[in-house]
C-alpha cells in the first residue's frame, strides 16, 4: 500500500505542464528512512532497543496569476501531506497535512485559507513566540517539527516611514493536539502520555477558536515583531489518568494532556550589526497551567548573540558561534526544559557544492548543571540524496532533573533522504 | 484593496450574480441548519465562568452543604391570620402536595416545623402542627405563639403578626436536562398553586425562590425574542422605507439582515452552545448592525440611479465606492464584539462571537448577495436626487463658523459629562434583573416587603477540626456572630443552628427558660444534636447546616430589598466584626447573591484588557486605512469620548448599572468607529484634492453627512428597542449602547470637524518655512552634483565618466524577472547544478540604496524553495539580507558583512553577485582596445579599486565596449595583487529597446582551476512588481 502511494507520488513533476489551467504546477517531495541507535539498554519496560522508520512528504503546488474572477488575485494552492511509518511505535506511525491551503494575493494583501505552518521567532535554541503550530512531538526531540494548523490568515504590507513589515491577523477555527511517543519509543518520559485521551477546559474542545495578531518587519538594522494570541495553549498541562498500586503506594502510570485557554503577548527582535546578530524573544502568557497543574501567569525570555567568522583559515568555511540564555519566571514549575539555561553552540558551514554543515550545541541548566549535548551534521549526496546525522547525549542527569528519564537515551539518529 | 481590484471584484459579482444569489442562500441554509441544534439554558449561573473564583467558592460551599434550588410559596390569609384551624389544614394539605413535585428533596412549612419541647426529662421533637386536618383553635393559637417566638422563623417563614407565611420546597436537580428540569417544576408548581387558590379563595398564594428566578431567565429571554423581534423589524422597515421609498429596497434589506441573523445564530447552534437570556438578543443586534451596511449600499444606489438606467451599474458603483468602507466598518465592529471574549461572563463571550459571525455574514451578503439582487430585481428608478445638501450644508457652515466655541464648549461638555463616571455604582441584584412587568418580580417584591429576604450571604464558619462544631468556644463565637448579624438593620433573618442548640439545652433541662443558652460542654452538645437528629422527620436532617465531618457550620443572613452596595457594606462590617471579635471563624461569604455582587467588579477589570486590545486593533486598522498617523491619532478622540460621555451621563441620571457596563465600551467602540472612518476618509480625500480644511469639511458633510445620520439613527432606534427588554442586563447594555452611539454622532458632527480644522490650520501656517528649507537643500545638492568640465580629461575622470555612462544607460529598467542556472565544475571536471528564479527591482542609487533582488532556488531538490532577499546598500554599508528556509518556514535576517564568501560553493563571491554601484569604487581609465571574444567592438579598459577595505579584491580590470557600454570581461586581483579569477560575459541581448542583459557568465579561477558558469535566461521586464514584492515578510509567499 505504501509502495503504491510512493509510486503515485513519485510520478515525475512536469513543471509548466497544463494542470487545471494553472500558470505553474509542480509535484516534488522527499522520502526518507530513519534509524535511531541507542548504545544503552532501555530504562523503562516496553521500550524497544533501536528504531527504524520511513517517511514520505510530497508537495503539490498549483499557481494561477491574476485570476480575473477573484479581482485579479494571484492564487497558489499547496498540498503537503506527511506520512511516517514506524516499525515499532504505532504512535509514531502518523499522517498529517502539513500544508493544504490556498494563498490569495491582492496587491499588498495576502489571504491564506487552510492548513499551514507559520513560523515566528528569532532565537536559535527555542522560539518562545512561535505559537501558531502545534508540535509534532513524535518527530524530533527539538520541537522543530510542527503539525499543520487550519487557519484563515489575512496579511497586509505595512510601510510607515522607514519601517517596512507586515501586519497579520489569524483566525484558527480548529485546534491540533500534540502527538506523544508511545510505549515502545525511547526518548520519552517514564510515565506514558496518552495524547488521544486529551481533556479540554473549554466546552467547544478542539473547536475552540483561536485568534492571533502579529506585526513584524524591520527598521534599519533591527528586525522585530510583536504578537498577541488568544486561544487554546499549544502546551498542554498534564494530569494523571491512570494509576496502579505498588506496595500500597498509588503510582501514576499514565498521563493525560489538558488543554486550556490562554492569552499571550510577545516580542521578538534581532539587531544585525555586521557579523554579529543580537537576538531576543520575550513573552507574557496568562492562564497557562504549569507543571503543578495550577494556572500561572508568567513571563519568559531568551536573549543571545551569534557571531560568524567568515572564511576561517583562508577557506570557504564559515564558523558561527552562538550563546543564548533562556529564562522562565516559573522556574522548576515550567513546562519547558529551558527555564534557566545557557546554550552554547557552534555552527560550521563548509559552503561547498554539497552544502555540508554541522551544528554543535550544549544546553546547560545553570542550577542543576544538567546538560544536553547535541551534534547535527548534514551533507548532500549527489544531486538528490541527503544524509543527516544527529547525536544526542544527556549529562549530569540527577534524580530531580527534567532529563532524568532520558539518562540512558544517548542516541544517534541517521536519516537518509531522497528528493525528487 | 486598491482601486483596480475593486473594479474587478464589483464587475465580477455583477457578472456572476446568479452564482452569488445561490451561494448566499446556500451559505445561509448550511449555517442555518445549526438552528436545529439550538437549545436554551435557563440557569442563572451561566453568568459565572468556571474559572470565576467566586463561582469556585460557591461550588465548594454547595458541595459541602447543599445547593439551594428552592421554591418559596408565599401565603397570606386575608383575614385573621394564618393560625386558624382551616387555614392550617390547608397549609398541611399544601405541604403534603408539595412533596409530589418533581425532584423534591425537602419541604419546610409551618405545619411540619420541627418543634422541640420537654416532657419531664424527656425531649420531644415533632411537627409544630402534628395533625393539620384536625387541629383545634387552641392548638392553632399555641402554634402561633411558638412560631412567632422563634428567631429562625420570623421574617422568613412567618411575619411577626402571623398574617404572612411561607413554605419552602427544596429540590435536588439532576442537572441532566437543564432545559426542561426547571420549567417542569415551575409548571407543576403553578398547577398546584392554581388548584390551591381555587380551593381556598380566602388565601393568597404567590411563588418565588431560585427555581422561579431560573425560570424567569428563560421566560424573559423568550419574551425578548418574541416581543422585540416584530418591533425591530417594523422599525427597520419604516426607516428604510422612509429613506428610500422603495418596497423592493425594504424587502432586500429584510432578506439580508434576516439571513445575517440566521448565520450568526446557526453558527452558535453548530458550536453546540445553548442560547441564554443574553445571547437571545444576538439576532436583533446583528440585524441592527447589518442594516447600517445595507443602507450604505442602498444610499449609493439611490444616487447612481439618477444618472443611469443600468441596474447593474447601480450595483457596481455601490460596491466600488463603498465596498471598502463597509468592509472596514464591519470588521471593526466585529473586532469590538470579539473583544467580549475577555469578559468573565460566558454569555457575553458567546454574544460577542455570535454577533461577530453574524456581522461577517452580513458583510459577505452585503458585498455579494445584495448587489446581485440589485442587478436582478428591478427597483423603481427615481430621477431626482434626494436633496441631502440642503440639510447638511447649513450644519457644515455652522460647525465651521462656530469652530472655536464648539471646540471649547464640547471639551467642557465632555469633561462635565465624564465627571459623572465616579457616580456609577455597580449593582447586580440578580432578582431585580427583571422589571415589574413580570409576575415573578412582583411576587418577589411582595415576599420581601412582607416577609423576608431572598438575597442571602452564606457564611460557612470553620471550626478548625472534625467535630469542631461541638466546641463550646466555637459555638459561643457563632452565637455572638448570629446575634450581631440579627442586630444589623438590613438583615431580616439569620438561620443559625445555635438557636436550635440553645432550645435543646432548655428542653433537656425540663424547659427551664433560664437554660435557654448553649450547652455547657462539648459532650452535651454532641449528645443533644444526636438525639435531635434521631427524632427529625423525613428529609429534615441537618446536612444543609453542618458539613459532613462537622468542621463547619453554615450561617445564612437574608436581606430584603438589598442592593449590591448594601450587601457588600454589610459584609465589610461583618469582616471587621469577625476580625475583632472572632478571628478564628472569620471567613468570606458566598452564595448566589455574593457571586453576582462581585461579578461586575471582576468583569470590569477583565474587560479592561479586552477593551484596550480592541482599541489597539481598531486604531491599527484605522491607521492602515487612513495611512495617516495624525488622522489616526485624531480619530481616537471621537472613538473614545462617546463612551466616556455616555457613562458619565448614566452616572448622573441613573447611577446604578449592572455587569453589562463592562462590555459596553468594547462593543460600542467597533460601532462608533464606523462613522469616524467614513468621516475621516472623505475629509482626507478632500484635502488630497487640494481643498482647505474648511472646504474639506463642507465636502465631507455633503458626501457622507446624510448617510451617517441615517445609519446612526437606525442603530439608535434598534438599540432603543432592545433597551425595552425587561431583563436589566440586556436593557442596560442596549441603553448605554444607544446613548454612546448617539453621542458619537454628536462628536463626529460637532467636535471632529472643529478639531480637524484647528489642527490643520496650525500646520499650514508652518508649511512655507518647510518648503523653503527643502528647496534650499535641493538647490545646494544640485550645485554639488553638477559635473565640472575642467577635470574631464584625467584618466580617473575618464574612468569615472565611462562607468557613469554605463550606469546612466542602464537607468530606468524598473524591474525584471529571469531564470538562473549555475554550473559548478571542480578541477576534475565534475559538475553540480543550481537552478533558481530571480526577481529584480531597480532602486534610486541617489537615496543611498542599491537594487533589490530575490532568488528562489528550485534545484538541487533538497534546497528547493530556499530563497534570499537582498536590499543592497551603497558601500561601505552592509546590504540588508534575509534567508527563507522552507523546511521550517523561517525567515532569518542574515549577516551580509561577508563580501568574500563564495555563493553556494561557486567561484562567484557574494561581492561579485551583489549590486554594483558606481560609488563603490574609484576608477581609472587604462586604455582602449578591441573587445575580447572577437565581437568587433572597441572596449574601454577600466581599473576599479574598491573603497571598502573588506572587499576581497585589490582591484578589478574591466573591458567595457564603447558602443553599448556593456561589460565583456573582468579580471579579479586578490588582496595580494595576484590575478585570481577571470569573468567572461557573453550573449548580450537588448530588452525594451534599451537595456542589454547577458545570457552567460563564465568565471574561471586561475589559481585553483575550478570554474563556474552562470546562465541567465527568460528575461522579462516590466512585470509590474513593486516594493511590496520585495518585503522580507513575504518571502514565504514568493518561495513555492
Amino acid at each position: 500500500m505504501s509502495v503504491a502511494i510512493l509510486l503515485l507520488m513519485a510520478t515525475p513533476a512536469h513543471a509548466g505542464e497544463e494542470v487545471l489551467g494553472a500558470d505553474f504546477a509542480e509535484l516534488r517531495g522527499e522520502a526518507s528512512v530513519e534509524a535511531i541507535l541507542f548504545p544503552e539498554d532501555p530504562l523503562f519496560a516496553g521500550q524497544e532497543h533501536n528504531s527504524l522508520s520511513f517517511a514520505i512528504e510530497p508537495t503539490g503546488i498549483l499557481e494561477w496569476n491574476s485570476v480575473d474572477n477573484l479581482g485579479g488575485a494571484d492564487v497558489t494552492a499547496t498540498v503537503r501531506p506527511f506520512l511516517r511509518v514506524d516499525t515499532q511505535d504505532e504512535e509514531r506511525t502518523h499522517f498529517d497535512l502539513r500544508e493544504a491551503k490556498v494563498d490569495l494575493r491582492f496587491g499588498d494583501t495576502d489571504v491564506t485559507l487552510g492548513s499551514d505552518i507559520v513560523f515566528w521567532g528569532k532565537t536559535e535554541v527555542d522560539q518562545l513566540v512561535d505559537i501558531v503550530n502545534q508540535v509534532d512531538g513524535v518527530e524530533g526531540t527539538d520541537g522543530e517539527d510542527k503539525l499543520g494548523q487550519p487557519m484563515v490568515a489575512v496579511r497586509r504590507i505595512v510601510e510607515v516611514g522607514d519601517f517596512s513589515g507586515q501586519a497579520s491577523a489569524f483566525y484558527f477555527p480548529y485546534f491540533r493536539e500534540r502527538t506523544f511517543l508511545g510505549e515502545e519509543s525511547r526518548l520519552r518520559s517514564g510515565i506514558i502520555v496518552d495524547g488521544d485521551d486529551a481533556r479540554y477546559e473549554t466546552d467547544a474542545e478542539e473547536w475552540t477558536p483561536g485568534f492571533a495578531g502579529r506585526l513584524a518587519g524591520f527598521y534599519g538594522d533591527v528586525d522585530a515583531g510583536v504578537h498577541i494570541f488568544h486561544g487554546l495553549s499549544r502546551d498542554p498541562a498534564f494530569e494523571v489518568s491512570r494509576t496502579t498500586v505498588v506496595g500500597g503506594q498509588v503510582v501514576p502510570t499514565e498521563l493525560r494532556p489538558v488543554y486550556g485557554r490562554i492569552t499571550q503577548i510577545g516580542f521578538d527582535g534581532q539587531y544585525t550589526s555586521g557579523a554579529t546578530l543580537w537576538k531576543a524573544e520575550a513573552i507574557g502568557r496568562f492562564d497557562q497551567r504549569n507543571l503543578d497543574f495550577e494556572r500561572e501567569d508568567y513571563v519568559a525570555a531568551i536573549a543571545g548573540v551569534e557571531y560568524t567568522l567568515f572564511g576561517i583559515s583562508e577557506s570557504n568555511a564559515d564558523l558561527g558561534l552562538i550563546a543564548e540564555y533562556a529564562y522562565d519566571s516559573r522556574g522548576s514549575r515550567a513546562l519547558t526544559p529551558f527555564e534557566n539555561d545557557l546554550v552554547l553552540g557552534a555552527r560550521l558551514g563548509l559552503n561547498d557544492a554539497q552544502d555540508t554543515s554541522a551544528l554543535l550545541t550544549a544546553a546547560v541548566d545553570t542550577e542543576t548543571q544538567e546538560t544536553v549535548l547535541r551534534l547535527e551534521g548534514e551533507r548532500r549526496l549527489g544531486d538528490s540524496f541527503k544524509l543527516e546525522i544527529v547525536g544526542q547525549a544527556f549529562l549530569n542527569t540527577d534524580d530531580a532533573s527534567v532529563t532524568n528519564d532520558l539518562r540512558d537515551d544517548h542516541s544517534l539518529r541517521i536519516t537518509l533522504s531522497a528528493f525528487w | 484593496m486598491d482601486q483596480s481590484t475593486h473594479t474587478g471584484w464589483a464587475a465580477f459579482i455583477i457578472r456572476t450574480r446568479w452564482l452569488w444569489i445561490v451561494l448566499g442562500l446556500a451559505l445561509t441554509a448550511a449555517v442555518g441548519m445549526g438552528l436545529g441544534k439550538l437549545s436554551f439554558n435557563p440557569d442563572a449561573r451561566i453568568f459565572f465562568a468556571e474559572e470565576n473564583p467566586d463561582r469556585i467558592a460557591l461550588d465548594r460551599f454547595e458541595a459541602e452543604f447543599a445547593k439551594d434550588d428552592n421554591l418559596i410559596l408565599v401565603l397570606n390569609a386575608k383575614e385573621g391570620g394564618l393560625f386558624e384551624p382551616e387555614i392550617l389544614a390547608a397549609i398541611g394539605d399544601l405541604t403534603e402536595n408539595a412533596w409530589l413535585l418533581p425532584h423534591v428533596r425537602r419541604v419546610d412549612s409551618l405545619t411540619n416545623f420541627q418543634h422541640t419541647y420537654a416532657i419531664d426529662d424527656e425531649m420531644i421533637v415533632g411537627d409544630l402542627v402534628p395533625d393539620p386536618p384536625n387541629v383545634t383553635a387552641e392548638e392553632a393559637a399555641r402554634a402561633k405563639d411558638i412560631a412567632i417566638s422563634r428567631p429562625e422563623l420570623v421574617h422568613s417563614m412567618i411575619d411577626p403578626t402571623g398574617r404572612y407565611g411561607s413554605m419552602q420546597v427544596m429540590f435536588r436537580l439532576p442537572g441532566k436536562n437543564p432545559e426542561t428540569e426547571v420549567p417542569t417544576i415551575v409548571a407543576e408548581a403553578q398547577t398546584l398553586a392554581a388548584e390551591f387558590r381555587a380551593e381556598h379563595p380566602d388565601i393568597e398564594l404567590r411563588l418565588t425562590g431560585s427555581v422561579m428566578i431560573n425560570n424567569q431567565f428563560a421566560v424573559s429571554g423568550q419574551d425578548d425574542g418574541k416581543s422585540l423581534t416584530p418591533l425591530m423589524f417594523g422599525a427597520i422597515l419604516l426607516i428604510v422605507f422612509i429613506a428610500f421609498r422603495s418596497l423592493v429596497g425594504v424587502l432586500m434589506t429584510v432578506s439580508v439582515i434576516a439571513m445575517s441573523a440566521i448565520i450568526g445564530l446557526g453558527a452558535l447552534g453548530w458550536a453546540g452552545v445553548a442560547l441564554n437570556s443574553v445571547t437571545v438578543l444576538a439576532p436583533l443586534i446583528i440585524m441592527t448592525l447589518a442594516v447600517a451596511s445595507v443602507v450604505h449600499v442602498l444610499a449609493s444606489v439611490r444616487q447612481t440611479m439618477v444618472h443611469t438606467t443600468d441596474r447593474r451599474e447601480w450595483a457596481r458603483v455601490a460596491l466600488d465606492e463603498h465596498g471598502a468602507e463597509i468592509a472596514v466598518a464591519c470588521i471593526t465592529t466585529a473586532i469590538g464584539f470579539l473583544a467580549l471574549n475577555f469578559s468573565i461572563s460566558p454569555p457575553f463571550r458567546q454574544l460577542g462571537n455570535v454577533v461577530a459571525v453574524g456581522i461577517m455574514g452580513a458583510l459577505f451578503l452585503t458585498l455579494t448577495f445584495l448587489p446581485a439582487l440589485i442587478a436582478i430585481i428591478p427597483i423603481k428608478r427615481r430621477e431626482a436626487l434626494a436633496s441631502t445638501d440642503r440639510v447638511m450644508a447649513p450644519l457644515a457652515e455652522f460647525v465651521i463658523g462656530w469652530r472655536k466655541p464648539l471646540l471649547i464648549g464640547m471639551s467642557l461638555l465632555v469633561v462635565v459629562l465624564a465627571s459623572g463616571i465616579p457616580r456609577l455604582s455597580l449593582e447586580d441584584d440578580f432578582i431585580r434583573y427583571f422589571d415589574e412587568r413580570y409576575e415573578f418580580r412582583r411576587d418577589t417584591d411582595y415576599f420581601e416587603r412582607n416577609l423576608g429576604g431572598l438575597n442571602m450571604l452564606e457564611y460557612a464558619l470553620p471550626a478548625g477540626r472534625s467535630d469542631g462544631i461541638n466546641d463550646p468556644a466555637f459555638l459561643a463565637q457563632v452565637k455572638d456572630f448570629t446575634e450581631w448579624l440579627r442586630a444589623q438593620p438590613e438583615v431580616t433573618n439569620v438561620r443559625s443552628l445555635t438557636d436550635v442548640l440553645q432550645r435543646l439545652n432548655m428542653n433537656m433541662h425540663a424547659d427551664d427558660p433560664a437554660m435557654m443558652k448553649l450547652p455547657a460542654d462539648e459532650q452535651a452538645t454532641a449528645q443533644f444534636l444526636f438525639l435531635y437528629e434521631l427524632s427529625l422527620g423525613y428529609g429534615m436532617d441537618l446536612t444543609d447546616q453542618i458539613n459532613i465531618d462537622r468542621s463547619a457550620m453554615r450561617i445564612s443572613a437574608s436581606m430584603a430589598e438589598a442592593t449590591t452596595k448594601d450587601m457588600l457594606a454589610l459584609d465589610a462590617r461583618a469582616q471587621d466584626w469577625m476580625a475583632e471579635n472572632a478571628p478564628a471563624i472569620a471567613i468570606a461569604p458566598t452564595g448566589m447573591s455574593q457571586v453576582f455582587n462581585l461579578i461586575a467588579y471582576r468583569d470590569v477589570r477583565a474587560m479592561l484588557l479586552g477593551t484596550v486590545l480592541a482599541l489597539i486593533a481598531i486604531s491599527a486598522l484605522l491607521l492602515l486605512i487612513l495611512r495617516d498617523v495624525k488622522l489616526g491619532l485624531v480619530s481616537l478622540i471621537p472613538n473614545l469620548i462617546p463612551a466616556a460621555m455616555a457613562f458619565g451621563l448614566w452616572g448622573y441620571g441613573v447611577g446604578a448599572v449592572t455587569l453589562a457596563i463592562a462590555v459596553v465600551i468594547a462593543m460600542t467602540l467597533g460601532i462608533v468607529v464606523d462613522d469616524t472612518v467614513h468621516f475621516l476618509a472623505k475629509y482626507k480625500e478632500g484635502k488630497r484634492q487640494g481643498m482647505t480644511p474648511e472646504d474639506a469639511v463642507r465636502y465631507t458633510f455633503s458626501k457622507v453627512g446624510m448617510a451617517l445620520f441615517v445609519t446612526t439613527f437606525a442603530l439608535v432606534v434598534g438599540f432603543a428597542i432592545l433597551s425595552t427588554s425587561g431583563f436589566a442586563v440586556n436593557g442596560d447594555m442596549a441603553k448605554l449602547t444607544a446613548l454612546t452611539i448617539s453621542l458619537a454622532l454628536v462628536a463626529d458632527f460637532l467636535l471632529l470637524p472643529a478639531l480637524l480644522i484647528t489642527i490643520d490650520r496650525r500646520e499650514t501656517m508652518n508649511a512655507p518655512a518647510t518648503v523653503a528649507a527643502t528647496l534650499a537643500a535641493l538647490i545646494g545638492i544640485g550645485a554639488l552634483a553638477a559635473p565640472s568640465p575642467a577635470h574631464a580629461q584625467s584618466a580617473e575622470a575618464k574612468g569615472l565618466a565611462i562607468v557613469q555612462e554605463a550606469e546612466r544607460r542602464d537607468l530606468g529598467w524598473g524591474d525584471f524577472t529571469n531564470d538562473g542556472e549555475m554550473i559548478l565544475r571542480d578541477a576534475g571536471g565534475n559538475e553540480t547544478r543550481r537552478i533558481w528564479r530571480g526577481m529584480n527591482l531597480e532602486r534610486d542609487a541617489r537615496s543611498g540604496e542599491g537594487d533589490w533582488s530575490v532568488i528562489v532556488f528550485s534545484s538541487p531538490r533538497d534546497i528547493s524553495g530556499t530563497a534570499t532577499l537582498t536590499q543592497a546598500k551603497i558601500e561601505p554599508s552592509d546590504d540588508d539580507q534575509w534567508l527563507y528556509l522552507p523546511a521550517v518556514k523561517r525567515v532569518k535576517r542574515i549577516s551580509s558583512s561577508n563580501r568574500t564568501g563564495k555563493f553556494v560553493g561557486s567561484e562567484f563571491s557574494f561581492e561579485d553577485l551583489g549590486s554594483q554601484e558606481v560609488e563603490d569604487n574609484t576608477y581609472r581609465w587604462l586604455r582602449d582596445e578591441a573587445c575580447p571574444g572577437g565581437t568587433g567592438l572597441t572596449c574601454h579598459v577600466i581599473e576599479g579599486v574598491p573603497k571598502n577595505a573588506r572587499s576581497g579584491y585589490s582591484k578589478r580590470v574591466t573591458w567595457v565596449d564603447a558602443t553599448h557600454f556593456n561589460q565583456h570581461k573582468t579580471d579579479f586581483y586578490n588582496r595580494r595583487g595576484d590575478l585570481e579569477k577571470t569573468l567572461t560575459v557573453t550573449g548580450y541581448q537588448q530588452y525594451l529597446g534599451k537595456y542589454w542583459r547577458p545570457a552567460r557568465l563564465d568565471m574561471q579561477n586561475v589559481q585553483t582551476g575550478k570554474s563556474t558558469t552562470l546562465l541567465q535566461s527568460k528575461y522579462n521586464f516590466g512585470t509590474g512588481m513593486d516594493e511590496s514584492d520585495f518585503n522580507a515578510q513575504r518571502l514565504p509567499r514568493l518561495s513555492r
